[in-house]
């Protein structure tokens, strides 16, 4: 097998829609990253927030208004998409309506020149990949819009030699059976050739399970590069924090007292953070509902809450309560008794976040 | 209720269907007649109303030094002057569509729609209009009453066309699948004609369709920008009529005229009964 996959460096890219205007607007502002060869990468964000555009960079749709890529140390910025060795796949199935179901996965190929035989065995190996060996011969116009998908996704697979396969949520259209076990798949496929694979997606399940390393963007910016436990335990800023698990972080205002002390109304909460230089400054305090503890009675870290409601998921009970106007969440098991009124819960220190200017100190 | 709807349907479709298709076969009855069949009393029935003949026809291929009008000739430079120009005007016209579809222009005030507009004004305006510009023009260079010159002038005519219809087509296939066909490894020109062309086959013959038909028909320039050297179908036809109307010839003629139409009809049938007309993308 030929080893052509590439680390790949964005450097300072940055790019806006409207160039010529005085003031433009950045789909995407200033950054640098560097995806490894042979990783798994999700990027996660809301719609519009420059994920698309990210691909469509890389993959030479889109000309970047500054910055430079590089394929392992080799500037690609000025080389046509064609020449880029790139395999990407858009949300909703792009196929070859004229064209069968075997000639739809061998079209990348033929494009490039590689051999019949060579042909014949890379479609045999991506089709028993997806499932779609019996319907090779069929019209590709014919076949449902989750089959058609699984097409798009072996066009980008079909290739051994490409420098990254780029995922533009590609799993939208396909039901959640099936999306799951092709997760798996493109999980296994990674693991044995060592393809790069970004997968870009609004659903944090998704990532999650998917990617080593998640990259959290909003409005043109990333937010954070880093492991799912990371994301999910030290969220860099407020955002990620209500962005990422569910529900989402319990964020308050709350005010530095001390070097490692918050007060939130009149509770004042200790962190492991340093706060030295932040006193008396309004600061936010974030926390987990996972992380947060039923405490028998009133001790250290803990606050008061009158309890307004408890949700039965299943596995799990989900509290909801209130400290004067402050809502909290608080997830804990099923078996625990929740005694009525009021509660304390404990906050551990080391779960506490602590976010000036909404970015974590 | 529903016995009372289907009755009502088939009662319009038997209806229509004799709306239409009764002056043609009012036509083909009168072109097997005599003139004393057509002009003594009305008849309908070969045999039986009247004797029928193949005078109406004889006349269409013979000669004019052996009385005939002999309408082979304009019907051969029809088919050629209709063919070369839609050809051309299908090739420049899907060229040009396809640019307008997938490229921004900028030039002062001018944009992409503006262009496509510009195409589209040449058919808004009355022939009356180009006509005078058009003699004049292809006198200059020396092609009037000439099969050359038609063609030009029937590009002019045809191309707006062709780039309405295709461009409404090529904007309704996604551009995705230009930028797939290039991540694949096609270089622009392949993803033209490698994928989006075959994807585009139906709008093609659309626009096919039209451009035939419309150059096929055409009187008023044919009449306007030829004289004795070269004629074309339509006009021959209606040079036919004289101060005795020869209603046997003129349905003959008239049936020979329609026949590629009713031709490209059915071809075109096929296509549009497929259902791949509209939403060949999804």
């Amino acid at each position: 097998m030929e080893e052509q996959m590439a680390k790949i460096d964005l450097s300072n890219i940055s790019h806006t829609y409207n160039p010529l205007d005085p003031k433009p607007t950045y789909a995407l502002n200033p950054f640098s990253m560097t995806w490894e060869n042979g990783k798994r990468y999700a990027i996660l964000g809301p719609s519009g927030c420059g994920k698309t555009t990210m691909l469509n960079i890389v993959s030479g749709l889109v000309r970047p208004s500054k910055g430079e890529i590089l394929f392992d140390e080799t500037p690609v910025t000025d080389l046509k998409t064609e020449d880029r060795n790139i395999a990407q796949v858009f949300q909703f199935p792009v196929i070859y309506n004229t064209m069968t179901v075997y000639d739809n996965l061998a079209f990348p190929l033929r494009c490039r020149e590689f051999t019949k035989e060579k042909i014949e065995e890379r479609v045999k190996v991506v089709s028993d990949t997806l499932n779609l060996s019996s319907f090779l011969n069929s019209p590709a116009r014919k076949l449902t819009a989750d089959q058609k998908q699984l097409i798009s996704l072996g066009r980008g697979l079909v290739r051994e030699d490409v420098a990254a396969v780029l995922m533009d949520e590609p799993l939208t259209v396909i039901d959640p059976d099936l999306k799951f076990r092709l997760r798996r798949n493109l999980k296994e496929i990674n693991e044995q050739y060592k393809t790069t694979l970004v997968y870009v997606t609004h659903d944090q399940n998704e990532a999650m399970t998917f990617a080593e390393n998640i990259i959290v963007m909003d409005q043109g910016e990333i937010v954070q590069v880093g492991l799912p436990k990371d994301l999910f335990e030290k969220p860099k800023t407020t955002f990620v924090g209500y962005f990422i698990g569910s529900p989402a972080m319990n964020i308050f205002h709350s005010t530095v007292s001390s070097d490692h002390e918050v007060k939130i109304n009149d509770t004042t909460i200790k962190t492991n953070s340093n706060l030295g230089n932040l006193k008396d400054k309004n600061v936010k305090l974030g926390i987990r509902s996972e992380f947060i503890e039923l405490a028998e009675k009133e001790k250290s870290n803990t606050v008061k809450i009158k309890l307004t409601r408890v949700e039965d998921f299943g596995n799990f009970k989900l509290l909801t309560g209130k400290m004067g106007d402050l809502v909290i969440k608080s997830k804990v098991e099923r078996e625990k008794p929740i005694p009525d009124g009021e509660l304390n819960l404990y906050f551990p220190p080391e779960k506490c976040c602590v976010y000036s200017d909404e970015k974590l100190v | 209720m529903s016995k009372l709807y289907t009755f009502l349907k088939y009662f319009f479709i038997t209806f229509w269907t004799v709306f239409v298709v009764a002056p043609f076969l009012w036509a083909v009855s009168t072109s097997f007649k005599d003139f004393q069949s057509v002009n003594s009393k009305v008849t309908y029935i070969p045999w039986l109303d009247f004797e029928p003949t193949l005078e109406g026809w004889r006349v269409l291929i013979k000669s004019p030094a052996k009385g005939g009008v002999d309408i082979v000739e304009p019907y051969f430079n029809s088919i050629f002057v209709t063919c070369t120009a839609s050809l051309i005007s299908i090739v420049l016209g899907t060229l040009a569509a396809y640019a307008l579809s997938r490229f921004t222009f900028k030039a002062g005030f001018v944009r992409n729609n503006d262009i496509t507009f510009f195409f589209i004004s040449q058919r808004i305006m009355p022939p009356i209009v180009l006509s005078i510009p058009f003699f004049i023009f292809l006198s200059t260079i020396g092609l009037l009453d000439s099969l050359l010159g038609l063609v030009v002038v029937y590009i002019v005519l045809l191309m707006p066309i062709a780039v309405w219809i295709m461009v409404d087509f090529f904007n309704r296939v996604p551009k995705e699948l230009d930028e797939t066909a290039l991540i694949d490894g096609c270089n622009p020109y392949q993803a033209f004609y490698k994928v989006v062309l075959p994807n585009s086959i139906p709008g093609l013959i659309v626009a096919g369709m039209f451009c035939i038909i419309f150059g096929w028909i055409d009187f008023f320039f044919a009449f306007i920008l030829t004289f004795t050297e070269v004629q074309l179908l339509p006009v021959k036809v209606v040079a036919l009529n004289s101060s005795i109307t020869p209603w046997w010839s003129l349905s003959a003629s008239a049936l020979v005229s329609v026949a590629p139409l009713i031709i490209v009809a059915f071809i075109v049938e096929r296509y549009l009964s497929k259902g791949n007309l509209s939403g060949a993308l999804k």
